[in-house]
């Protein structure tokens, strides 16, 4: 099944340095799977941890944060707050049943396209190992 | 418990020019069933009580308790709240500091050393409830039910609460008149309750949080009751954004569930109220104290204890754990 | 109304035949019991109690679609609703509510979806042999074993049930099972009625409602409700839980090109409940919407259907969290008059 399976990811990347980092990825023309969905967010730490409840409701099979380095945050300290957050919510979800390899976050600054395209392997490789996700699944279920 | 000492305080309280008014707990109407009581004057004290079914968090009312705005003319009430609380109460009061939820000037607190409250469904099960409001006491380490001339001596380890079995703070952590002498904290246990479903495999535990969160009807009574949830705009309702859909399912009851739990992340008090008012029997506890134990293990942090501390989700450490970023 | 005898040796055949009929019954699940459906091959125990979760929740369920869109179609789907289901062991109270919310469905407009689904309903009764604590029933107009709103009424006399039909749909169904049952002697009526009178003994609480409906609209602004209401959550226990609560909110679920649009249940004790797009709220404080809830139930729907929304099953004195006990207000309202 693994072979066909092709995981969806929802990737959130902060403007400043990860998301420049996948831009500079493409730019050096560095291949990596096109499994993740990127959405654009100003920091890490503006991830709301209900995005990532959301995105394994509306079909992902696994999310990825990723941001700056700890003391590269545009924001000064986002990225620390996002550190906070997100361990506490992947230890929640972990709590809950939900295999820990659908949750990956990671640093990528702007001049890390390889570092990103390692990234990206890793988040697929993971979400492929641990399946289709539909148990949760957001159904309109029954009359 | 010197339950003349606590009348007679009370009283004096509620007298105070700058106290509106004083909640406390009184005798309910049947069975083992307490309610929180309201005391505007000197006289509502006769009611007042201090027993092993006080488990109510009463903290809950300092923020539920609705803000009218003043109306044009009128002087805004700005005389005092006066409330009782146990050792887990008080770390709500001190939480709801820390929040700017309440401020320290807006309350007199009233500190009860706290021997330990009952589960009365774990009660009920040995002794049913009956339609005469039960007399329950301590007695050195455990329980005194009082039936009319029958008085039965219960066990502690029988009936104890769950969160006064892992209660780490059973004194009040602040107060301005304390009732009484300070317990000793008792020797807590590993929270069994966490540690049998950490030791399943991820696919049994789902199935068992399938279970749990399938049975949930969305009264929201676990967020009202909590001391900590008092959100003016909760997620839960807002139409705009929707967050959680309105539906009652199992990815919508999921997803309600992850929100509640995480939100409380690092401020949850652990006093029990969410679990406790359930009707359908969720474990909610179980999802706050694990994450309680992180928050306290690898963060070195409880929340509560220290009414100065900054909140836990809005400030870090350079140091923070991070082994799992890539 | 015939009565029948059903030998409790036959009781799993019993079954065995109803849950082709998608039959439902009262289940434990962890410290809930609530109706859940016996697959075929099942057996269904029913004991004393009732359910936390009341029927109503298979009559007008807590979620429901109500039809579904999508963008480039003009029709609208909507929902099938021809499956015949069977509810066994239904309270005489909760059935009681059900017959009692009729009113309501059947007011100004004919609500499709709650009549259709309590015409394709048969409901089999089970007499309360032992009432429990908060259990008020016979207070306003019910009682253990009546017979309102069902099809057909068991009681449990030990050995075998005795079933008396109500409806037609009832006789049906005794018709169906006849192999199973015999003709109920003398004797067992007569031990019924034994049971019914020793039930509405054993029941402890009650009150007396004489007086109450034209007594709440002049305690509007009686300082009661303040009382009352001073610990009460806002939560959605009484109302959800309660089997005469009928009250519903409409929402769209959109996603993609495709949604549906449906009803879930709403509650007065909710804050939102009252709530204006503007932010203005009627009923600011819980206060005014307790005495809503009580008035709703002891007063206007009196006003309205002649009949007070309310069966005594006990429901919300049991089940709040801070004892906030309808029994008991409804003493403090008659005390106040
Ligand atoms: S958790 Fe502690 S302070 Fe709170 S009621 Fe239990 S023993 Fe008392
Ligand atoms: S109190 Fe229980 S049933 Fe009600 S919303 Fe909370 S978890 Fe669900
Ligand atoms: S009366 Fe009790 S059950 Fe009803 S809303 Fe208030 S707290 Fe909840
Ligand atoms: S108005 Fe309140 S009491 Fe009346 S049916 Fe609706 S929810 Fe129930
Ligand atoms: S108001 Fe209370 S006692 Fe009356 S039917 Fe509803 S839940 Fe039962």
């Amino acid at each position: 099944m693994s072979e066909q399976f092709k995981p969806n990811i929802v990737a959130f990347l902060c403007n400043w340095c990860t998301y420049a980092g996948a831009d500079l990825a493409g730019t050096s023309r560095i291949q990596y799977p096109a499994n993740v969905k990127i959405i654009r967010v100003m920091c890490s730490g503006r991830v709301n941890p209900l995005y990532v409840v959301n995105a394994l409701q509306q079909g992902a099979d696994g999310v990825l944060i990723s941001g700056c380095h700890p003391g590269d945050c545009h924001y000064m300290e986002g990225n620390y707050y996002a550190r906070r957050r997100l361990k506490l919510l992947k230890e929640l979800l972990e709590f809950t049943g939900v295999d820990p390899r659908r949750f990956n976050m990671s640093w990528v600054s702007a001049s890390e396209g390889h570092k990103w395209k390692e990234v990206v392997e890793k988040a697929v490789e993971d979400a492929i190992a641990a399946g289709p996700f539909d148990q949760f699944r957001r159904r309109q279920i029954g009359w | 418990m010197d339950l003349d000492k606590l009348r007679k305080t009370a009283a004096e309280v509620v007298s105070r020019d700058d106290v509106k008014y004083l909640i406390g707990w009184r005798r309910g109407t049947f069975g083992y069933r307490v309610a929180p009581h309201f005391i505007e004057d000197a006289a509502g004290v006769d009611e007042l009580i201090f027993s092993p079914l006080c488990i109510a968090n009463l903290a809950n009312y300092l923020t539920l308790t609705e803000k009218l705005p003043v109306p044009r003319g009128q002087e805004a009430d700005t005389r005092k709240v006066a409330l009782l609380v146990k050792g887990c109460d008080s770390r709500a009061v001190a939480q709801l500091i820390v929040e700017k939820g309440i401020k320290r000037e807006d309350v007199v607190v009233i500190g009860m050393p706290c021997p330990g409250m009952i589960d009365w469904k774990l009660l009920a099960e040995r002794y049913p409830e009956t339609d005469v409001a039960a007399e329950i006491g301590w007695k050195g380490e455990d329980f005194l039910l009082i039936r009319g001339e029958e008085e039965i001596t219960i066990p502690r380890a029988e009936v104890l609460a769950e969160k006064c079995r892992l209660c780490r703070h059973p004194n009040p952590v602040l107060s301005d008149i304390t009732i009484g002498e300070a317990v000793e904290p008792w020797a807590v246990a590993e929270d069994s309750g966490v540690a049998e479903i950490e030791a399943k495999e991820a696919a049994e535990r789902w199935d068992y949080w399938e279970e749990q969160f399938s049975k949930c009807i969305r009264c929201y009574s676990c967020r009202n009751a909590c001391p900590l949830c008092y959100c003016e705009d909760c997620i839960l309702d807002r139409l705009d954004p929707i967050w959680v859909n309105r539906a009652v399912n199992f990815s919508e009851n999921t997803a309600f569930h992850l929100a509640r739990a995480f939100h409380l992340a690092g401020r949850c008090v652990e006093c029990g109220e969410c679990e406790r008012v359930c009707p359908v029997g969720i474990p909610l506890g179980k999802l706050n104290r694990k994450l309680a134990r992180t928050v306290r293990e690898e963060y070195g942090f409880e929340p509560g204890l220290d009414p100065e501390a900054e909140p836990f989700q809005a400030s870090f450490k350079p140091d923070d754990p991070e082994e799992f970023i890539l | 109304m015939s009565a029948m005898l059903l030998n409790k040796e036959k009781w799993s055949e019993f079954i065995g035949k109803l849950s082709g009929k998608n039959l439902w019954a009262p289940a434990v699940q962890g410290e809930v019991k609530k109706y859940a459906p016996v697959a075929e091959g099942e057996t269904v125990e029913l004991d004393e109690g009732n359910t936390t979760v009341p029927p109503k929740a298979l009559l007008f369920p807590q979620t429901e679609t109500l039809y579904r869109f999508s963008t480039g179609k003009e029709e609208l789907e909507f929902p099938g609703l021809d499956e015949e289901m069977v509810l066994l062991g239904v309270r005489p109270c909760d059935a009681r509510a059900m017959a009692l919310v009729e009113n309501l469905f059947r007011w100004d407009f004919d609500d499709p979806y709650y009549l259709k689904r309590r015409e394709l309903t048969t409901l089999i009764g089970l007499a309360c042999n032992e009432p429990e604590l908060n259990c008020f029933c016979p207070s306003v107009g019910g009682s253990p074993d009546s017979t309102e709103g069902l099809d057909i009424l068991m009681t449990d006399l030990g050995e075998s049930y005795l079933l008396e039909t109500v409806t037609e749909k009832g006789k049906a169904i005794v018709e169906e099972m006849k192999d199973l049952l015999e003709e109920a002697p003398a004797d067992a009526l007569e031990q019924k009625e034994q049971l019914a009178k020793g039930a509405r003994e054993k029941i402890r609480r009650g009150i007396d409602p004489e007086g109450i409906p034209e007594a709440l609209p002049q305690l509007w602004e009686d300082p009661l409700w303040q009382r009352i209401s001073a610990p009460c959550l806002g939560c959605g226990i009484c109302t959800y839980l309660c089997p005469t609560c009928y009250c519903f909110d409409i929402q769209d679920e959109i996603e993609g090109s495709a949604g549906r649009r449906c009803r879930m249940w709403d509650s007065c004790m909710f804050a939102e409940y009252t709530k204006h797009t503007s932010g203005h709220n009627p009923r600011p404080t819980r206060r005014e919407r307790t005495r809503n809830r009580i008035n709703h139930k002891y007063s206007y729907f009196v006003d309205k259907f002649g009949v007070i929304a309310c069966v005594g099953c006990g429901r919300c004195s049991t089940l709040c969290p801070v004892n906030i006990d309808l029994i008991d207000i409804l003493r403090q309202v008659k005390a106040a008059q």
